[in-house]
């Protein structure tokens, strides 16, 4: 990995906007924590909106939109250029940005989804809400850097994979689901706690190793990409 | 193609051979050969000529469709290493505008594996006129002050082989004087400076060869006086406003000097001529022998692409 590629990436990375959304959706997630600990049945509760919102929401859109940004944005505004003409192997530099989402989206995505199941109450969460989101924004920050390269549009087209792929699609049947990043760390939530939800009946192994899988699919499709794109 | 031979050159860094790029149905370059060594050569052509193309080619940012392109004997898209020996400024103006200027240059050194990346940065852009320990962001920097830095991170880790993309845009005079200076300095110590440009006084100041570009064809290629005497033979079409246009016309075709002649308004006659020496010569003995007055005379073809069309018809 190239620490200075990586730094300029993380740099490139922090906006206003970004931040913004990173906080207020960590408010959500705070604010639904309280409210499981207050519910009936705090168990369900909070494994229901830790699954549907911490891996469903939280994740992939901070994941979209870091990632897709993280060489999107060089592609974008033609600054690629600066990076892609030096003597560096192709897969350090897909390494650093990759390096520079996680570093960004993880920290913040999984402490506050790990404070805000801690929150809940629930001791059976903790672990589970940490790895699962974990995993998640694994898988998330390499399909979205992958795409930030490849389309220009890329944050429109993620959010309508997220909507329609993720949110939609999902639903229709075991096949859909299999291909359902979400279903994977959901499984992990519903394992921990024995909370039966939909799409997260994922056998263990699986909710383990497919996220990583897609994750790193992500980051060896960028590589690839990067030493056969024609850079403006 | 008009070819002049040039002078005895040592060896190419650049070797292009048959090289063509098409975007889908747009030929962008078609079938160019060339060969260029040490010192400045200049690509001359006007906008959409397929200049940067070209430069991008040699710089392993783009892929031939056909032919090969080669840099110090190796193809740029496939040997990572021979970039390291490449320093480029590209035509757009966008930068990394996070970072300060000498962040930028800092960053091309640390890229290059610089030995010392900070002190490279801070005589890279002492070079090009900017002060190292200015801690403003790139985002408000001037456009010169833009393109001066771009070319100081294009020669921070001195590079064999040096492409600049019109490298003068935003320039005030004086400093466009230095960085022609800069350029003929980098060529003396023997490294290939490539310059793009679609202006032909400005290529004329480089004084160096020239590759002459046009709709994607090397149109000519040699030493600049050469190109420019090609150009100033090309046949050329004026428009004569004069109180006598037909007996004017007539009398400019007499001595031989017009190869024809088309009356467009009352006082408007528009000439071909072949040899725009000889007619310069003639036209004015052959108003006066007409008792005519010559109220204005503009060529209808002296913009530079007209040039190129000529020289690619050449």
């Amino acid at each position: 990995m190239n620490t200075h590629i990586y730094r300029v990436v993380v740099r490139s990375q922090i906006s206003t906007g970004r931040l913004l959304a990173l906080a207020g959706l960590s408010g959500v997630a705070i604010l639904l924590a309280f409210v499981a600990r207050a519910a009936d049945d705090p168990v369900e509760f909070a494994t229901r909106s830790m699954g549907t919102f911490g891996t469903n929401i939280f994740a992939p859109f901070i994941a979209l939109a870091l990632g897709c940004a993280a060489l999107g944005d060089l592609v974008e505004d033609r600054t690629l250029v600066y990076v892609w003409l030096r003597p560096v192997p192709r897969h350090s530099v897909a390494t650093a940005a990759f390096a520079a989402v996680l570093s960004v989206v993880g920290p913040v995505v999984v402490a506050v989804m790990t404070v805000a199941a801690a929150i809940t109450g629930v001791d059976d969460l903790l672990v589970a809400t940490t790895v699962a989101t974990a995993l998640a924004v694994f898988a998330y920050s390499g399909i979205f850097m992958a795409l930030g390269l490849r389309f220009k549009r890329s944050l429109l087209i993620g959010l309508g994979y997220i909507a329609i792929w993720e949110l939609l699609m999902s639903r229709l049947g075991d096949w859909f689901a299999r291909l359902s990043i979400r279903s994977y760390p959901m499984s992990i939530l519903s394992d921990a706690t024995d909370v039966s939800m939909r799409l997260a009946d994922r056998s263990a192994l699986a909710s383990y190793v497919v996220p990583l899988a897609v994750g790193l699919a992500g980051l060896i499709y960028t590589s690839w990409r990067l030493s056969r794109t024609e850079i403006d | 193609m008009s070819s002049i031979q040039p002078q005895a050159s040592p060896p190419p860094m650049v070797q292009a051979a048959g090289v063509s790029k098409w975007f889908g149905d747009l030929v962008a370059v078609s079938d160019v050969s060339f060969s260029i060594g040490a010192g400045v050569t200049a690509l001359l052509g006007p906008n959409g000529a397929g200049k940067s193309t070209l430069l991008r080619m040699m710089c392993g940012l783009a892929r031939p469709s056909n032919g090969s392109l080669t840099v110090l004997g190796k193809d740029p898209r496939a040997d990572v290493a021979v970039l390291g020996r490449i320093g480029m400024a590209p035509q757009q103006e966008a930068l990394l505008d996070y970072l300060s200027g000498r962040e930028f240059v800092e960053l091309a050194a640390q890229l290059h594996q610089v030995a010392n990346p900070a002190e490279a940065a801070r005589q890279a852009i002492q070079t090009v006129e900017l002060d190292p320990d200015d801690p403003r962001r790139l985002a408000t920097y001037s456009k010169g002050m833009r393109q001066r830095i771009k070319l100081a991170q294009a020669i921070v880790h001195d590079p064999l082989m040096i492409a600049l993309d019109e490298p003068l845009t935003g320039l005030d005079p004086r400093q466009r004087r230095e960085m022609i200076a800069l350029f003929h300095r980098l060529g003396a110590e023997g490294k290939c400076v490539i310059i793009s440009s679609h202006v032909l006084d400005e290529v004329e100041r480089f004084g160096s060869r020239v590759l002459v570009i046009a709709q994607g064809r090397l149109a000519a290629e040699g030493d600049f006086r050469e190109i420019r005497d090609l150009m100033d033979d090309r046949p050329l079409r004026i428009s004569i406003r004069t109180d006598q246009p037909r007996a004017l016309a007539i009398a400019l075709l007499d001595r031989g000097v017009i190869s024809g002649c088309r009356l467009e308004a009352d006082e408007v006659v528009v000439v071909d001529t072949s040899d725009p020496v000889s007619f310069r010569r003639a036209v004015a003995p052959a108003a006066r022998d007409q008792d005519a007055s010559l109220l204005e005379m503009r060529p209808l073809d002296d913009d530079l692409e007209s040039v190129f069309r000529y020289l690619v018809g050449q």
